[in-house]
């Protein structure tokens, strides 16, 4: 489904760059479910935005489904990404202005769903995330897991094949991250590809490969049940 | 879709109602004044537009410079309509001989009306001007003799319109009419507004003459539908050779057409569009007061300008605000939005409050009106019933909203997700350098409007204690006084043994701009054109100069002791430049008025008196001259102070007793002298307004701007509080980068304003020299201005505590 080969991400600064990520080659099949990890400017979140194709890379390939993304311009990545792509934050990005409702549905009128096919969509997904008593909120008006569920049921509505989150539960207390996680566990046993980023040893659990970046390399790339089996 | 804009739209401006009113007044006061500019300057246009065959209607006007003086001229000699009514361009023609006021009553009645405008005019008038008789034929109701036909409102003071026809009338005590019409009222954007009678130019006896001395009729032309008036340009110059020189050569024997121009002298036709009469003509004799195409050019800027300001303000605080959306438009972003549909997001918006201020708009405009029409001295109104007038609203109100979203919604909508989603990156936002150069524009223009307002009121005020070369205060005008009839003399007498009056005078005409009359004179003996002149002839009595304050400055003034003055002369600086004679020259000299006719007399000149301004500042002081006469219009009344009201109640009492039942009009002359700067006057007070408005507005502007600098920096000015800055030193550096700023617009409005208003004042013959301190004066208001309003905002944010602005991350 993806491939990334040699990709490099640096920022010049005079005459030296400095490197973001460097020499990545990566594949991901359908229906995977892939935790990126590593320390804090490692590069993480940068390959998610990459793959993301909400920024691009300065060097090597990018394939995603066979088309050639690193070839592409911003309008035919918004193309491809509005179809493919759902994306779950940290800080969750749900738009203050509208409601729990309308804040789901915005990715469909983007991709021009008719208002009648629209509603029995927000609707399935306001049943199974247990939020429809909150439909009309706003988001300052729900606690942070509830925003979070807000902002994974907006991803997923549009049924993309490739998930990206990150830091989905930084910003929330356990018990709520549990749930986020279970969720997304849910989702991958659907089919649906996940990569996620996240610090935490025990979310990375969720999934069944881990990524390990170290100063913008692949240090380690392993089957979840390998890495168990070794320690 | 559009839907859902209007809806995000619309929460947008209630989640920022401080943006949403500083936006929204500031493009509601921008469309409001422009507006009621717009109004002012569609009715303006709309002058005589109204008039069936508007488009071939012209009138012929007359440069003449003769005798050392020149004059452009609305009106010409008697005989050139006849002549011109040959030519195969021209279908019809139309004169009018105006009178002025008159008074109008039913032969038994006991009481006259004063009617303000009154005219004779050809029986052609009706067809010309497709006006319909509402009582009467149109066919005879100007033709005989004697006959004449009311405006509606008119006749109504004396009659059932269904009753005028055939009624008798009598004009000024003396003169039999026939009432033989009725037609409705003039309109007000008609060249014949406040023209109330009209009577048949066949019984006007000089209307028959066959003089080209004398040009005293506004004379119109109708075009055949075929014909253009290019065509008509060439055999209308030829009336000079073919009449007017023969004409001359009767008592200036020799005289060639190269001789009299060779002496650089001239007689130069033209013609003027009726529809254009009232935006271009600025000549003698002007059947009514025109308005004047620079100050229509003046006030569509000054609406143009508003209206920019606002837009402008709204690009510059919606630009800054944009960091509170920076995040939505990263959010959009990666939920499959691209630029197009984030554009329509935003000029939705934009649409949004400009529909909001058009409504908030008409609503000032509405109430604002009766102020403007007072400023305008116009009757105008918002034409709510108008289709095309809500077409047109939305229309501009659309395209504003268009305009002013665009730059903001393409600024905004090119945001990188990846930036605005990793929060903190705020300041990355940008666009400050198109901003400050918003803030300079808006700051130049109004410091250019403050100049302006500045020179326009120091020029009026310069006009108004400007020494005339008479004194204008405590002189009290009796109009009208010729309905005192022969008692006219009595009523001196009696007014001059009031108590509180220091003398009077009775007069033909006065030292401020009215209608005038002029001779030709010549030095007896010298047969020179270059000396020749016509000059004002005014007839006054012993009491003239006394009462108004002239000077003599050679000679004497008229004296009873000497019975011979009745032929005497008293001329001004200017007529004796003309006759090359130094004042003492002058003295003794006989002068032969009227020498072109059998009018012919001659006068000894006994006084040369001190140049006074007689006409508007904007013109040159020509030649005049005073002598002994009757046929007074006026009395003016020196007055020594003391109870005013008192003395007005003896002087009617007088009036009273020496002619019962006319009516007694007053003014004083300084009231009147000061209408003749209306214009001017209307247009400072304007500026005034305008210039209040659009500070205003680049005020809005600013304040915003601080405020959301301010706000911007908080975490910043916390950490430098707790590196121990004062208040004052936070306060500065803040405000600093916006004085800079209003410093270069000073730098750039100054020279423009200096340029601008000094093309103004040109149109002044006695203008100011703009003094350096108003320059200084204006820029020092523009950045107090802007310091209070900045430092506001700088002050709020810099005494915050420390602790409270830095926990905002």
């Amino acid at each position: 489904m993806i491939q990334l080969r040699n990709l490099e991400r640096y920022y010049k600064s005079g005459f030296q760059k400095s490197w973001v990520l460097k020499g990545i080659n990566l594949d991901v099949k359908q229906g995977e479910f892939i935790t990126i990890m590593g320390d804090s400017g490692a590069g993480k979140s940068t390959l998610l935005q990459i793959i993301g194709m909400l920024d691009a890379a300065n060097k090597g390939e990018y394939n995603f489904f066979d088309e050639e993304v690193h070839r592409f311009n911003e309008k035919k990545r918004t193309e491809l990404y509005k179809h493919y792509i759902g994306f779950v934050f940290q800080a969750y990005h749900l738009i203050d202005d509208l409601t729990v409702y309308e804040n789901i549905e915005t990715p469909l009128i983007y991709r021009g769903i008719k208002s009648k096919e629209r509603k029995p969509m927000v609707a399935e997904l306001l049943d199974r995330f247990n939020i429809v008593a909150k439909k009309d909120l706003f988001p300052d008006q729900l606690s942070g897991g509830q925003q979070q569920l807000v902002g994974l049921a907006r991803a997923i509505i549009g049924k993309p094949k490739l998930l990206l989150a990150d830091e989905p539960t930084g910003n929330l207390h356990t018990k709520q991250g549990e749930e986020i996680m279970q969720l997304f566990k849910e989702l991958h046993n659907e089919g649906m590809t996940i990569i996620q980023v996240t610090h935490s040893e025990k979310n990375a659990q969720y999934g069944d490969r881990i990524v390990h970046l170290e100063d913008g390399y692949v240090r380690e790339d392993k089957n979840v049940n390998e890495l168990l089996e070794r320690n | 879709m559009f839907n859902n804009n209007l809806k995000v739209g619309w929460r947008n401006l209630k989640r920022q109602p401080f943006l949403t009113f500083l936006n929204t007044f500031g493009l509601a006061i921008g469309m409001a004044g422009g507006l009621l500019i717009s109004l002012f300057i569609y009715d303006e246009f709309s002058f005589d537009q109204m008039f069936p065959d508007a488009d071939r209607i012209h009138r012929i006007n007359v440069d003449i410079k003769f005798g050392g003086q020149d004059g452009e001229y609305a009106v010409v000699a008697s005989p050139l309509a006849e002549i011109v009514l040959d030519y195969s361009q021209v279908e019809m023609t139309t004169r009018f001989r105006t009178q002025g006021s008159m008074l109008i009553k039913k032969p038994d009645a006991a009481l006259n009306v004063k009617e303000l405008q009154t005219t004779f005019v050809d029986s052609s008038f009706f067809e010309m001007f497709g006006l319909e008789l509402l009582e009467g034929d149109t066919k005879t109701a100007l033709r005989n003799p004697n006959s004449l036909i009311l405006t509606k409102t008119a006749a109504e003071k004396h009659f059932k319109i269904n009753e005028a026809v055939g009624q008798n009338m009598t004009l000024n005590n003396s003169e039999a009419y026939i009432v033989t019409g009725v037609i409705d009222d003039l309109p007000e954007n008609s060249f014949l507004r406040n023209h109330s009678v009209f009577m048949a130019m066949s019984g006007y006896e000089d209307s028959r003459s066959t003089e080209w001395g004398s040009n005293n009729y506004n004379t119109f032309i109708k075009l055949t539908p075929t014909a253009d008036i290019e065509s008509f340009q060439e055999p209308l110059q030829a009336i000079f050779s073919k009449y007017l020189v023969p004409y001359a050569q009767r008592f200036m024997p020799g005289l060639t057409e190269e001789a009299f121009k060779a002496s650089g002298n001239y007689v130069n036709y033209s013609t003027m569009p009726l529809t254009d009469i009232h935006l271009h003509s600025s000549r003698i004799a002007d059947i009514s007061p025109n308005s004047n195409i620079q100050n229509v050019y003046i006030l569509s800027f000054i609406a143009f300008f508003l209206i920019l300001l606002a837009s402008v303000n709204f690009m510059n605080l919606s630009t800054a605000h944009s960091l509170k959306r920076a995040k939505e438009v990263g959010i959009r972003k990666t939920l499959g939005s691209n630029k197009f549909s984030l554009i329509k997001q935003f000029l939705t918006e934009a649409g949004l409050i400009s529909f909001l201020s058009l409504l908030l708009a008409l609503v000032v405009a509405f109430l604002a009106m009766p102020f403007f029409n007072e400023l305008s001295g116009k009757e105008l109104s918002i034409p709510f019933f108008n289709p095309i007038f809500w077409l047109l609203l939305v229309s501009v109100a659309a395209v504003l909203g268009l305009f002013s979203g665009s730059y903001p919604a393409f600024f905004m909508s090119k945001f990188a997700p990846v930036k605005t989603l990793k929060g903190g990156g705020q300041s990355s936002v940008g666009g400050g350098g198109i901003r400050n150069m918003l803030v300079v524009f808006q700051f130049a223009i109004s410091v250019f409007l403050i100049v302006s307002t500045l020179v326009v009121f120091q020029q009026l005020n310069y006009i108004q204690s400007k020494d005339l070369g008479f004194t204008k205060e405590q002189i009290l005008i009796v109009d009208d006084v010729y309905g005192a009839g022969n008692q006219v003399q009595t009523f001196k007498q009696k007014v001059q043994q009031l108590a509180l009056v220091k003398s009077a005078s009775l007069s033909s005409f006065l030292p401020t701009p009215s209608s005038r009359s002029d001779d030709g004179y010549k030095i007896q003996g010298v047969n020179e054109q270059d000396n020749n002149l016509q000059m004002q002839s005014w007839r006054v009595d012993h009491d003239y100069v006394s009462t108004l304050n002239f000077e003599i400055i050679e000679g004497r003034d008229f004296d009873q002791k000497y019975g011979t003055d009745t032929s005497s002369i008293i001329l001004n600086e200017s007529a004796i430049a003309v006759m090359e004679k130094s004042a003492k020259e002058a003295l003794g000299m006989k002068v032969v008025r009227n020498f072109q006719n059998e009018e012919e007399e001659v006068l000894t000149v006994i006084g040369v008196v001190k140049n006074f301004h007689y006409e508007s500042l904007k013109d040159d002081i020509g030649a005049l001259s005073l002598s002994l006469g009757d046929g007074a219009a006026k009395m003016s009344v020196k007055l020594n102070g003391g109870n005013l009201s008192n003395t007005i109640s003896s002087i009617e009492k007088a009036w009273n007793e020496v002619a019962p039942g006319q009516p007694f009009n007053y003014y004083f002359m300084d009231d009147s002298f000061n209408e003749t700067y209306q214009a001017e006057e209307r247009l400072g007070r304007i500026f005034i307004i305008f210039t209040f408005l659009s500070i205003l507005i680049a005020c809005l502007g600013l304040f915003g701007l601080a405020a959301f600098n301010a706000e911007k920096r908080t975490k910043e000015i916390g950490i430098r509080k707790v590196l121990g800055a004062s208040v004052t030193q936070i306060t500065y550096g803040l405000s600093v980068d916006f004085l800079k700023l209003v410093g270069i617009a000073i730098f750039i409005a100054l020279p423009l304003g200096w340029y601008a208003m000094n093309s103004w004042l040109e149109d002044f013959s006695y203008r100011i020299e703009i003094p350096w301190w108003t320059y200084v004066l204006a820029a020092f208001l523009a950045v107090m201005i802007s310091i209070i309003t900045v430092s506001f905002q700088s002050i709020k944010a810099a005494i915050v505590n420390p602790i409270d602005s830095l926990k905002t991350e």
